[in-house]
């Protein structure tokens, strides 16, 4: 049989000649087009992907081994890879044989083995997407409509319903204790068994019945920690007892070793406590009584007491993948001295230090400016885009940042809920949301969640103290709804110094440091000139908020703050 | 002894391709834990992941030596 493999990066042709053998009485041509939808979601291209030195050897081995059973008279295959639009082909196998049905079964069982074995990749979907989206004129091709409400600032309260609305929880998994160690617990936990299991010391000394009054008693057994050792202890009978032992029987006390005089076999009381020094059975959690509650994230303390109850699978929230893009050509690596109108990153290292809290994944990228460029590079990070479940853009500090943002959440799918917030600093956010494709039902536990992968993005405004107010505002609380928690919120405290500042018609969230002292959380508010200044955030542990148009807070007056803990 | 990386693990790695220079001869084994020292989010992926030997599929007992040309090769979606 001959056999013709090309694996090309060009359209594959309209017609294709076949090698001329024989007297073919079947002529059999199939073409696999891409289709405008991938995965329920509108697509321009697909982009694929080969090993071809591989796809040819697996393509002819698979047409040598599957004629031994069809005998045909000459194939050929041609599979394009590169981004290829919707209404192109991608495949091309066309089969010339004796008779039909060999041409036919040929072809069938080459396709589907196509699919299982030859190293080809759909790389990744390219979205569908509205004409003119490109780098600064992102405006153009927008409805006066959705213009109107990006442009819309909305105030601090607005933003967070919005998010809160918007993010649900994503499905739970079950997870050994180890992994869950700060995820959100998606099941009550109820106590398995009474704990303690039964009455236990808490002393070193000699076990007594509660109501005997003797004065001396003889000891008729020994019970270390492990012991499991029941009997029925009579009048004038102790039992030597360690620190943890479970006692032999109901109803008993238990004399600290200190506290006797012991010879022999026999022990003396010489000082009667009122204490019992015993733990009931029950005391701590009785059997079925729940003793964690969904919402919780777990600590280490948690997670000590879900192996005390046996639970060594809990169902929490998943694992949360990020991305995180920064973006704008000024930025140098930290450990680069930069040049006249350059600056550090400082950003990465700040949201992956953020995220850390979050138990995330995280992957972090910086995109060049030009959007032609940024797009060609995600474009080898497709998949990382479309497993994350939450997308970060730091911008530049260039005035380009606004325009570069939007436009690329745009480019990869996201519908914009909302833009700005009237707040400083932090104003220029950019919150956006994704549908996604389905995940499969087998890998997820439970169903919080609707089918359906749901993606979220935030655009930061560049500045560090933007980031870190923006991340813990807003960031913080999608995230936590993400994992199926219920996010930060907003605590009173006392000013311990006056905080002054300008009349400002934006809510400002005000770095500070907060201690406890006499009771009370006292905030003293930190020295800041912008939102770029960096040297109060290293004592930043709260965020007060200051009410539009309030120019001063009393020293003594009480304000709203938010702790920068997670919760 | 030349490993290639597609897809997904561009993504992981990323790198499209890594030079290894063992000593001698690796095994599977060898080779996944060579591998998973340099990059440690391989290993997600590796329960789905068949590896490659100058252009053919590996059998498990297969041996990779420093001239062989490898590679990972995830889950295929052609067609």
């Amino acid at each position: 049989m001959e056999i013709e493999i090309q694996i090309v990066p060009e359209p594959i042709a309209g017609k294709i000649s076949l090698l001329p053998v024989g007297t073919p009485g079947a002529w059999l041509e199939f073409r696999g087009v891409v289709r405008d939808e991938e995965n329920g979601r509108k697509i321009s291209a697909l982009e694929y992907e080969a090993y071809p030195e591989m796809a040819r050897r697996e393509i002819q081995r698979l047409l040598e081994e599957i004629s031994s059973r069809h005998p045909c008279l000459a194939v050929k295959v041609i599979h394009r890879v590169g981004i290829i639009p919707v209404g192109e082909t991608a495949v091309y196998a066309g089969v010339a044989a004796s008779h039909r049905g060999e041409a036919i079964a040929l072809l069938t069982e080459f396709m589907n083995q196509l699919k299982q074995d030859v190293p080809i990749w759909k790389r990744r979907a390219l979205p569908a997407v509205a004409a003119n989206v490109n780098l600064r004129t992102s405006s153009s091709g927008q409805s006066a409509d959705s213009h109107r409400r990006l442009q819309k600032a909305l105030s601090l309260d607005e933003a967070l319903v919005e998010i809160r609305s918007r993010c649900r929880p994503l499905p739970a998994v079950r997870a050994s204790l180890e992994e869950s160690f700060g995820r959100v617990l998606r099941e009550t936990i109820c106590a398995s068994e009474d704990f303690p299991d039964g009455d236990r010391s808490t002393r070193d000394g000699y076990a007594v019945l509660q109501n005997d009054d003797s004065e001396t008693f003889r000891v008729v057994d020994t019970l270390h920690a492990a012991d499991w050792k029941p009997r029925q202890l009579k009048t004038g009978e102790a039992a030597r007892v360690a620190t943890g032992a479970s006692l032999p029987c109901d109803n008993l006390r238990v004399v600290m070793q200190e506290n006797v005089e012991c010879t022999g076999d026999q022990v003396k009381i010489l000082r009667r406590e009122s204490a019992t020094n015993v733990r009931r059975r029950g005391e701590e959690m009785r059997a079925g009584e729940a003793v964690l509650q969904p919402g919780v994230r777990l600590g280490e303390g948690a997670l000590a007491l879900l192996a005390s109850v046996g639970c060594t699978r809990p169902l929490v929230g998943p694992r949360l993948r990020v991305c995180h893009f920064t973006t704008g050509d000024e930025i140098v690596s930290p450990d680069r001295k930069p040049r006249p109108g350059q600056i550090r990153d400082s950003n990465s290292i700040l949201i992956r230090g953020l995220l850390q809290k979050f138990q995330c994944d995280v992957i972090q990228s910086h995109l060049p400016e030009d959007f032609e460029v940024a797009k060609r590079q995600i474009g080898n990070r497709q998949s990382m885009i479309d497993d994350a479940d939450l997308l970060l853009i730091s911008g530049g500090a260039s005035v380009g940042e606004k325009d570069f943002t939007r436009p690329l959440l745009e480019w990869l799918g996201f519908e914009d809920v909302f833009s700005r917030v009237n707040i400083r600093p932090g104003a220029p956010l950019i919150f956006g949301i994704h549908g996604g494709s389905s995940v499969p039902a087998s890998q997820l536990v439970g169903s919080l969640a609707p089918p359906g992968k749901m993606r979220i993005a935030f655009g930061l405004p560049g500045n560090p103290l933007s980031h870190f107010v923006c991340f813990h505002l807003f960031v913080a609380a999608a995230l936590a709804r993400l994992a199926g928690g219920e996010g930060p919120a907003f605590r009173r405290g006392t000013l311990a110094v006056k905080l002054e500042d300008g009349p400002n018609p934006r809510e400002t969230l005000w770095p500070a440091r907060c201690e406890g002292s006499g009771g009370k959380l006292e905030l003293t508010p930190l020295p800041w000139n912008s939102s770029g200044d960096l040297t109060c955030l290293a004592e930043t542990n709260a965020l007060i908020r200051v009410p539009v148009n309030r120019s001063s807070i009393e020293t003594g007056a009480e304000a709203d703050f938010l702790p920068i803990i997670i919760e | 002894m030349r490993v290639l990386f597609f897809a997904q693990l561009k993504d992981a790695t990323g790198c499209d391709s890594i030079e290894l220079a063992p000593p001698s001869s690796l095994n599977t084994e060898q080779l996944w834990t060579a591998l998973l020292k340099q990059f440690p989010a391989l290993a997600a992926h590796r329960a789905h992941v068949r590896l490659s030997r100058n252009w053919e599929y590996a059998a498990p007992d297969a041996l990779f030596s420093h001239d062989d040309e490898v590679a990972l090769i995830p889950p295929v979606s052609g067609g």
